[in-house]
């Protein structure tokens, strides 16, 4: 199993503290959940741990091997995939083409057979052309592989990104609010697809504000606010944490401010009773 | 140490100029995200303005200056942002680029048409040359003002920037555009004042030196580059970064001056025109230097038409027509036209060299014709006796030199890199070409190519040569594209740092498009077959190549060949118009040829209006004649068939081109609506009439008599554009269905979203990408969880 660790990760922006000693650890066949209200940092730890931006200090290390010195493309080929907060697809690409791409960036020219992952065949041999098959299919995407990625409606291309992330097969998958732009029906199947693949072993780090699909997928939950993580635990701990609850509602819960309590409370409680539910304000 | 002290000033007042370029350069960048490269085109202009009242109009210096500096410069800056900055803010780095590059070019034109070159307008300095002693020295007065300019204008700015409303504006605009709006400002009238205050800037600058120098406009026009150089150390932002960046290059071209003796040489180099070289190397250092850009996650936008790459039967089929047509359009052709065409053929070579680069992966060069001089050079010193292993040391040369020039750039965003290869075509007008030892006489003989027992004598061969080269590099390229290479490059266009993430090296596998780019353009030189000067591989002659590239359309092969061809029309028309002047009532009186030189500038700068260039509507309008077997034997049969008529002798060579454009434009298009079976639901067109029309249309333009009715060969090719019109429009007409390429293509529009069913969140979030909001602001307002908390 492999494991992503993140140990003391800071990235100051000239005067501006945006990550401040943040620590986490993924591990292979878990999902792992990373929240906080906006400007918490969420996306900023994404990007220093794919390399897109240097931290100023902090080490990331992926099964043992320190990657804090390779730069972003060297970190996906040994295995750190994510996909963005803002979709990024290749719009002018089909679908097919938009998988296809994924995997020809790994595997240069080859057009060997090669076992698959483990989330596909289950490690039955297979040739490039299948595995592009096999990942449109498992995001049902099949039907849609030859139109433009441009054309598709946000939920849809975001399903896309996944699946570009998932074709460059890897170790562990870091996704900046999956969710957002897709309906309820669809963010119920999206969660059941991530439980699936973890159940394969992939280890996942989610960022995501639709707090009823983190607290059904998540197994453990880390909480940042101001750059730092003020919480960490499974999501039972973390529904009931004070310092939490204080964070999303700028101030210790008093009697009528309890709107974004409740929304997690009941979104939690959605999650671990009665199948799908959004918290909140409607 | 006088010495020292003079050339200190004299660099220092230099620095003064650059510096006050450079800000304006900055000011409008920051503010527009547009990097003007007409800023020098501005400055030149406004010193012709100075020149033109104050020597020609007789008006005093004071006046003159207010009056160009303060009235015309920002008036013309505001209605530059106004008319055609405007409507590009939201355009690809690329069409930004060619549409300033455009209007510097347009601009250089009409200055020489207004202005034309042959007379001398001396500037006379400020305070008549009169000077003050220093420490011992000689000063002018004149660089005392200059200098004291600068530093006024570096306090001005400082406080314009940070005490009023309108400098606030501006740093707003830089931070974030929609929030600046959604509070109330106008982003559109803080960009057109920023324009007007760098137009004013541009002016001042351009006025002290015409006051210093002869004035040139291509010299002026051309001093941007150093403006260039100095604003790249403050990254092109930072106004304190290009202070600085002034003083060293002014200071570094003033002690080059007083301390590199003209005659001292580094081996076969001359080191005469180092002064001229050391912006371009400063440029590049400076670049070097830089670390890398960061890689942003933007979110992606839709692309406008995503361009189907053809199939590779197309490419081929392709291929074999444009053989074919050259070699039957070239047996027609008198000697001087011959050369013309087939010089036009060698364009459409060298334009192709973007397609991989520009049109595939979204960058940009402005030095295709120093490759080109490259390969040129290369074969002649291999080659000389036409050898195919002088071809392929141009080529593999010219691959390594790009992949060696482009590298520091492209680790950094698409303007650095434009700027870079205008910067590598400086300095080898002067280091390579400028060297009489490397080009004797300033001209260079490249040898036609000897291949195989096929040897390039006479310029019907190298018409034949470059139309095979064309075809055979055109389906390499389309072949490329459907590779996984093209579709990773592809990719990198689209999301370079979702690419990253995927594992993708960008920036080798960009230097690998540029290596290929530039190999291209190497080739295009290496099988010339004709006289070059050194002129003739200047940066002003690789603008236009890029530009009328772009206007073809350069996400595709035929557009690459549209362009080339457009470039090759220009000295085609101009010889045919010779003789024609265009007069707007009898004031004004322009001769053709004069129209024609900023032509290329005009065609550029009405990208943006169509971004895409004009081959993909002209793909849609052919695709489908493609797909149908009676019309694609029409066109074939008709096109041998008026070949022969003309080699017969039955109609004359006029009578020829004016029936080939009917057959081309009107009679080709309309034939797969013509043979498409009924559907029961369609228009059905009047097949009949409309076939007598074109028939009758086709017959008249091959038997008017076109040469003997009409004198002027302006004046018939006109005509037969009018008539080639009509025919097509009454042909419509008479038909009743119009093609679809000819409909205007409709977007859905964001306000129609959601009206056939309830708006879904995603729904929301689709129409706040569609009008550029920004997708952050949208979960509190439409979504839940916890971020929904009121």
């Amino acid at each position: 199993m492999s494991s992503l660790e993140v140990t003391d990760l800071s990235v100051r922006f000239g005067g501006h503290l945006a990550v401040g000693g943040v620590s986490l650890r993924v591990d292979g066949g878990r999902i792992c959940g990373l929240i906080g209200p906006n400007g918490a940092g969420k996306t900023t730890t994404f990007n220093a741990i794919c390399g897109v931006i240097t931290p100023t200090s902090g080490r990331v290390v992926l099964d043992g091997r320190d990657v804090s010195k390779l730069s972003t493309h060297q970190r996906a080929r040994v295995g750190i995939g994510r996909t963005f907060q803002r979709l990024e697809v290749f719009s002018s690409l089909t679908v097919r083409d938009n998988v296809r791409v994924g995997l020809e960036i790994r595997k240069g020219w080859s057009r060997r057979r090669a076992p698959a992952p483990a989330f596909l065949a289950g490690g039955a041999d297979i040739s490039p052309v299948d595995e592009v098959e096999l990942i449109l299919q498992r995001l049902q995407l099949t039907e849609l592989a030859d139109l433009p990625v441009g054309s598709l409606p946000t939920g849809q291309a975001r399903l896309v990104e996944l699946g570009l992330a998932l074709a460059a097969r890897p170790r562990v998958l870091l996704l900046d609010e999956p969710a957002s732009g897709l309906d309820e029906r669809e963010t119920v199947d999206f969660g059941n697809l991530l439980v699936d693949l973890a159940g394969a072993g992939l280890g996942i780090l989610l960022v995501e504000h639709d707090i009823s699909l983190v607290m059904r997928v998540c197994e453990h939950l880390s909480v940042l606010d101001f750059g730092q993580v003020i919480a960490a635990g499974d999501p039972v701990a973390i529904r009931s944490n004070e310092a939490v609850l204080a964070a999303y509602l700028g101030a210790p819960a008093g009697d009528d401010e309890l709107v974004g309590a409740a929304a997690i409370a009941e979104a939690a409680g959605h999650a671990n009773g009665h199948g799908p539910g959004r918290g909140g304000a409607s | 140490m006088d010495k020292f002290l003079t050339f200190t000033i004299a660099g220092l007042s230099t620095a003064a100029i650059y510096a006050i370029a450079a800000s304006g350069l900055v000011v409008t960048y920051t503010t527009s995200g547009i990097f003007n490269f007409a800023h020098g085109a501005f400055g030149m202009l406004a010193a012709f303005a100075y020149w033109q009242v104050n020597q020609g109009w007789g008006v005093p210096v004071i006046p003159s200056v207010i009056l160009v500096v303060f009235v015309m410069a920002p008036l013309f800056g505001a209605v530059i942002e106004r008319g055609i900055m405007r409507g590009i803010e939201g355009a690809s780095e690329v069409v930004k680029i060619v549409v300033t590059v455009s209007l510097m070019v347009a601009l250089l034109g009409i200055a020489n048409v207004i202005w034309p070159p042959d007379v001398a307008r001396p500037v006379p300095p400020f305070f008549a040359g009169k000077t003050v002693e220093i420490a011992g020295v000689a000063v002018p007065y004149s660089r005392i003002l200059t200098m004291a300019i600068a530093i006024a204008v570096a306090v001005g700015l400082r406080l314009v920037l940070r005490r009023t409303r309108l400098g606030v504006a501006m740093r707003a605009i830089v931070d974030d555009r929609a929030l600046l709006q959604l509070n109330g400002g106008r982003p559109g009238r803080t960009a057109m004042l920023a324009w007007a205050l760098g137009a004013g800037l541009a002016a001042v600058s351009g006025v002290l030196i015409a006051s210093e120098q002869t004035l040139s406009a291509v010299t002026l026009t051309l001093l941007v580059v150093n403006a260039y150089a100095v604003a790249v150390v403050g990254r092109l932002r930072s106004l304190p970064g290009a202070f600085l960046g002034a003083v060293v290059l002014g200071l570094a071209e003033s002690y080059a001056t007083g301390y590199i003796d003209p005659s001292y040489a580094l081996g076969p180099v001359s080191l005469q025109n180092l002064r001229t070289a050391i912006p371009a190397v400063m440029l590049f250092v400076v670049i070097l230097v830089q670390p890398e850009a960061r890689l942003r996650a933007h979110g992606v936008s839709r692309p406008r038409s995503p361009v189907r790459p053809p199939s590779q039967v197309t490419a081929i089929w392709g291929g074999i027509a444009l053989v074919l047509v050259a070699a039957a359009v070239g047996s027609l052709l008198s000697a001087p036209d011959l050369n013309l065409v087939s010089k036009g053929f060698g364009f459409a070579l060298i334009t192709l060299s973007l397609v991989p680069l520009t049109g595939y992966a979204g960058q940009i060069s402005l030095a295709q014709m120093t490759f080109t001089g490259i390969g040129a050079l290369a074969m002649a010193t291999w080659g000389a006796t036409g050898s195919p292993v002088g071809v392929a040391i141009a080529v593999v040369l010219c691959a390594v030199v790009g992949a060696v020039v482009a590298l520091p750039a492209l680790r950094l965003s698409g303007i650095y890199l434009a700027l870079a290869t205008a910067a590598f075509a400086l300095f080898c007008t002067s280091m390579v070409f400028g060297q009489s030892e490397v080009m004797p006489g300033g001209s260079i003989q490249v040898p036609g190519l000897s291949i195989g027992g096929f040897e390039v004598t006479n310029d019907y061969r190298q018409l034949i040569l470059f139309a095979v080269t064309f075809a055979l590099l055109g389906n390499l390229l389309v072949l490329l594209r459907r590779s996984a290479w093209g579709r990773r490059v592809a990719a990198m266009k689209d999301s370079p740092v979702a690419c990253a993430t995927l594992g993708l090296n960008l920036t080798s596998t960009k230097v690998g498009v540029f290596a290929l780019s530039a190999a291209i353009a190497g080739l295009g030189g290496a099988l010339a077959g004709r006289t070059f000067i050194a002129d003739d591989f200047g940066l002003t002659n690789s603008l236009p190549i890029t530009m009328l590239a772009v206007v073809g359309g350069i996400g595709s092969v035929a557009g690459a060949f549209l362009g080339g061809l457009l470039l090759g029309a220009i000295p085609i028309a101009s010889t045919i118009f010779a003789a024609n002047a265009i007069g707007i009532f009898r004031f004004v009186s322009m001769p053709v040829t004069d129209v024609l030189s900023f032509t290329p500038g005009l065609m550029g700068i009405s990208l943006g209006q169509e971004p895409d260039g004009a081959a993909p509507q002209m793909a849609a309008g052919y695709r489908a004649v493609g797909e149908s077997v009676p019309s694609l034997v029409i066109a074939g049969v008709g096109g041998v068939g008026l070949w022969f008529a003309t080699r017969a002798g039955v109609i004359t060579k006029w009578s020829f081109f004016a029936a080939l454009l009917v057959f081309v434009v009107a009679v080709v298009p309309l034939l797969p609506i013509l043979f498409a079976p009924d559907t029961p639901e369609g228009p059905r067109p009047r097949r009949a009439a409309t076939g007598i029309w074109l028939a009758l249309g086709l017959l008249v333009a091959a038997f008017l008599p076109w040469a003997d009715r009409i004198s002027s060969n302006g004046w018939r090719i006109l005509g037969i554009g009018v008539f080639t019109f009509l025919v097509l429009r009454v042909a419509i007409g008479v038909m009743g269905v119009v093609p679809e390429s000819l409909k205007k293509v409709e977007h859905p529009s964001p306000d129609e979203l959601g009206l056939d069913r309830p708006l879904s969140r995603a729904d929301a979030l689709d129409a706040g990408r569609s009008l550029g909001l920004d997708e952050e602001l949208m979960p509190s307002a439409v979504g839940a969880g916890i971020g929904g908390a009121p």
